[in-house]
């Protein structure tokens, strides 16, 4: 069934139309990825959805309620959890407190919420490191802590922004296990993602923009076949798919 | 309406001095990125300065700009060098409070070489005024103004055309990358210090003629600055020199139609204001909107 | 726990202290302690959320003056008298701090500068309810009633009920649901909103119990001094400065370095003043000035710092007041 649907979203900066009449959906359990060219608008996109940017035009449901213009702590409390492309981990507080943080938005007892968070943080393999601090951590520890705190408010949907970038291959093939584990416990994933391999491995479906808008959707072979994204990636030039 | 004319002329000229004072923190912000809460502490130390040369040395005001203007430099580049650069990597908010220290430490300094007493200089033109159509103009003041004309005119021809001058801007668009071009920041970051901070020494010079200083002046000031700065937009000279004129447009008509003493109450206000409904000030491109907090 | 009994102990010797020993002066400096601890505990709540305030006189000035006039205008006797007196500095805070939090942290300082400032001129200007520079002085009807006192005793135990108050508020707030989110905002505003945070209504609450706490010192501290006038009631220098001095070098957002900032900074600050001041005029603060220079380049997480690392050498590292602000915004 239907989570997340987009109509006609729109969003320009001055004169530049960075996200241009983008319209799709994405059912509740599945892994949907998102790519395009840099500066297609893929943040941008996750930005409108997750509320900090409002659209110029378009609407957002979230299991057919509109969301559209609420604020980022509204949309995250209905279910809309993110990560940032840069991770932003809070410096002051312990990982554990990290993710204590966004449960006790809900939970108002500090005790129960350490536990819920301790429960997070094996999820994702950083409970030893529950009480060091952010910058302590490798950083592919950071992007997990990063991952660890959006799970921690329980979202419907996860909207991953280049959660793979940085990461040495090692990492990588020990991330994707971890994302079909989350999708498995329930959450839907939309990803942002760079490394073709990894992302076209684990998506259920492909979402490809090129500036601004979606130029092609539907599996990750039909989409890698599709000349269209090949022209965005590659330009005009005839490449024969190998 | 002579009245309101006398009252515009006034706060214009007026105004001109605070264009100076504020564009020197502007320059500095613009630069180095730093929100100097001692700023009008600077301008206190040149006005205490010209204050000691005219009554040890009965040096002309106007003159010892030759020496205020030098000394202000280096205390500018000192206060850079020793307090801001140690400190670069931290927080803004360390910073912040560093320039806190900065601005009790040279307040209390100040009232322990001074004593509390309100102090001015007396020339023989203090009190001169020329007339022009019912309109009586300070002398002290239109000098002043026109000072403060010629310094902000100098400084854009250093920022437009000389090499320094465009590192500046370079610095000030984007450090990284100037950096990357070969520009020395931190060298850079003490010439700014040192410029600004020269011409908010200048600043005092020119206004002691008309006005007092005392130990706490300063903090007005420092206030005053960042009212202007805020209203011309952070970073923006051309924002600095109008929002100095207007702030002086609005001190004098507090002054009269208001109270004396809530003049500054009024403009404190409107800084509030602006903060308030459009924090990139009535200039403002939008460069130092995040350092505001614009949402 | 070994550090509870370490709190109730001392409290317990501070409570017996007067019975001990009651020479005016040392209570007079320990009552100024107090004073200080609670209103430095009181800014240290907005420095939770790395919002820096140097405004604080703006709450105690409202406060007490409100207090001082409905005492000494209407005999509203001071113990009914606060409420009104923290109504209006409710109003003070939220009419104009609600949309002022939206401010990153230098500009949110000026303006708060700005706001005390304003509140001063017109308490200066404004004679018929405050006698202007002349300034007002509290009836001596020596009494619980009347919260005035003939010896300093009664004080002490007030302020020191007042200082533990504040503490223990503090400590309540640091390890609640509000405390971890200010925490969070300290760091990064934008990510604690992404993660359901609402930053608005926190920043709210917390500024409403800074603000509150503060105006009530104002309206105790006004009965202990029986006079008030603008320049005092809205000292930047008492009411706004010091707090932040004594919680930036005791270490801000902390709950215990307000406390040490309080307890070295005064009595260190009457001594300079009363030695020193008399020697030359405005060398204890420039002293303090550069003591907070000192401190933000050697140890910017407050004197409390190396000391935190002592009593939980779990923790790998504690170094958490360097990154408040630094999130998103250098």
């Amino acid at each position: 069934m239907t989570l997340l649907s987009v109509s006609r979203l729109s969003k320009h900066f001055g004169g530049l139309a960075a996200v241009h009449q983008v319209s799709f959906e994405i059912k509740e359990g599945e892994i949907v990825g998102l790519i395009g060219p840099n500066g297609a608008g893929k943040t941008t996109v996750f930005n409108l959805l997750s509320g900090l940017f409002d659209p110029d035009e378009g609407h957002i449901y979230l299991r057919s309620r509109e969301i559209t213009g609420l604020k980022p702590y509204q949309k995250s409390r209905l279910g809309i959890g993110r990560t940032f492309q840069i991770v932003r981990p809070f410096d002051g507080m312990t990982v554990l407190e990290n993710v204590m943080a966004p449960i006790l938005v809900r939970q108002k007892d500090p005790g129960e919420a350490r536990r819920l968070a301790m429960e997070v943080l094996e999820e994702v393999g950083l409970d030893s490191a529950a009480s060091s601090f952010p910058r302590n951590l490798t950083y592919a520890g950071r992007k997990r802590l990063e991952v660890a705190r959006a799970l921690a408010t329980s979202p419907a949907i996860l909207l991953l922004d280049e959660v793979l970038a940085g990461l040495n291959a090692v990492e990588v093939s020990e991330a994707m296990p971890l994302l079909r584990k989350i999708r498995d416990s329930g959450v839907t994933l939309f990803m942002v993602e760079h490394i073709m391999a990894a992302l076209m491995s684990v998506s259920d479906r492909v979402l490809v923009l090129d500036q601004g808008e979606l130029i092609a959707q539907g599996t990750p072979a039909e989409v890698t076949a599709n000349p269209c994204v090949i022209k965005a990636y590659l330009g005009e030039e005839e490449t024969p798919r190998a | 309406m002579d009245l309101i004319l006398q009252v515009i002329v006034s706060g214009l000229l007026l105004g001109g001095v605070y264009a100076l004072l504020s564009v020197g923190l502007t320059l500095i912000f613009g630069v180095v990125r730093i929100i100097n809460f001692a700023h009008g502490e600077l301008m206190m130390v040149g006005m205490y300065l010209t204050f000691w040369l005219f009554h040890s040395h009965h040096m002309d005001p106007y003159l010892s700009i030759i020496a205020v203007a030098p000394a202000l430099f280096v205390v500018g580049m000192g206060v850079q060098r020793l307090i801001i650069q140690p400190i670069f990597d931290s927080s803004a908010l360390m910073k912040i409070f560093a320039t806190v220290g900065l601005f009790i430490a040279l307040q209390n300094l100040a009232l322990m070489l001074f004593r509390a007493d309100f102090r001015t200089i007396q020339t023989s033109y203090s009190m001169s005024t020329v007339v022009v159509s019912n309109i009586s103009i300070s002398i002290p003041r239109l000098v002043a103004f026109g000072f403060a004309l010629i310094l902000f005119v100098a400084l854009y021809l250093l920022l437009r055309l000389t090499l320094v001058g465009k590192a500046m801007r370079a610095v000030a668009e984007n450090r990284i990358v100037a950096e990357l071009m070969g520009i020395r920041v931190q060298r850079l970051y003490l010439l700014t210090f040192g410029l600004g901070s020269a011409l908010t020494g200048m600043a005092g010079a020119l206004i002691l003629p008309f006005t007092y200083v005392f130990p706490t002046v300063g903090s007005i000031y420092t206030l005053l600055a960042f009212v202007v700065v805020v209203l011309g937009g952070l970073g923006n000279m051309a924002g600095a020199f109008f929002g100095g004129l207007f702030i002086g447009l609005v001190e004098s008509f507090s002054g009269v139609y208001v109270s004396p003493a809530l003049k500054e109450a009024v403009y404190y206000v409107i800084f509030i204001l602006i903060l308030l409904v459009r924090p990139q000030g009535l200039f403002g491109k939008g460069k130092g909107t995040e350092e505001v907090g614009l949402k | 726990m070994k550090s509870r009994l370490l709190v109730l102990l001392v409290l317990l010797g501070l409570v017996a202290l007067p019975l001990v020993y009651r020479a005016p002066f040392f209570l007079h400096m320990i009552i100024l302690i107090f004073f200080y601890v609670a209103l430095t505990e009181a800014w240290n709540i907005l420095g939770l959320c790395g919002k820096v305030s140097l405004g604080h006189s703006a709450f105690f000035g409202i406060a007490a003056y409100t207090s001082a006039i409905l005492c000494i205008r209407e005999g509203v006797i001071p113990w009914i008298g606060m409420f009104p007196a923290l109504l209006a500095t409710y109003l003070g805070a939220v009419a104009l701090a609600v949309p002022l939090l939206r401010l990153r942290g230098p500009m949110f300082t000026l303006a708060s500068i700005a706001f005390s400032e304003v509140l001063r001129r017109v308490a200066m200007v404004w004679r018929e309810m405050t006698a202007g520079a002349e300034g007002l002085t509290i009836p001596f009807t020596p009494g619980w009633h009347h919260l005035t006192f003939t010896t300093k005793v009664p004080y002490y135990y007030i302020f020191l009920l007042l200082a533990a108050g504040s503490v223990y508020i503090v400590h309540r707030m640091y390890h609640s649901a509000l405390g971890h989110h200010l925490r969070a905002i300290a760091s990064d505003e934008e990510a604690a909103q992404a993660l359901g945070i609402n930053t608005g209504r926190v920043q709210l609450l917390a500024l409403c119990w800074s603000a509150g706490i503060t105006g009530l010192l104002g309206v105790f501290y006004t009965q202990y001094v029986y006079m008030i006038e603008p320049e005092w009631a809205f000292s930047q220098m008492l009411f706004a400065l010091q707090p932040a001095l004594n919680g930036i070098i005791g270490g801000l957002g902390t709950i215990w370095g307000p406390v040490l900032g309080a307890v070295l900074m005064t009595p260190l600050g009457e001594y300079l003043r009363s030695y020193l001041g008399a020697l030359q005029q405005g060398l204890n603060f420039f002293i303090y000035g550069l003591v907070l220079i000192g401190v933000v380049m050697v140890l910017p997480g407050g004197i409390i710092s190396p000391l935190l690392v002592l009593f939980h050498p779990r923790r790998k590292e504690v170094d958490r007041t360097v990154s408040i602000g630094q999130g998103a915004n250098e």
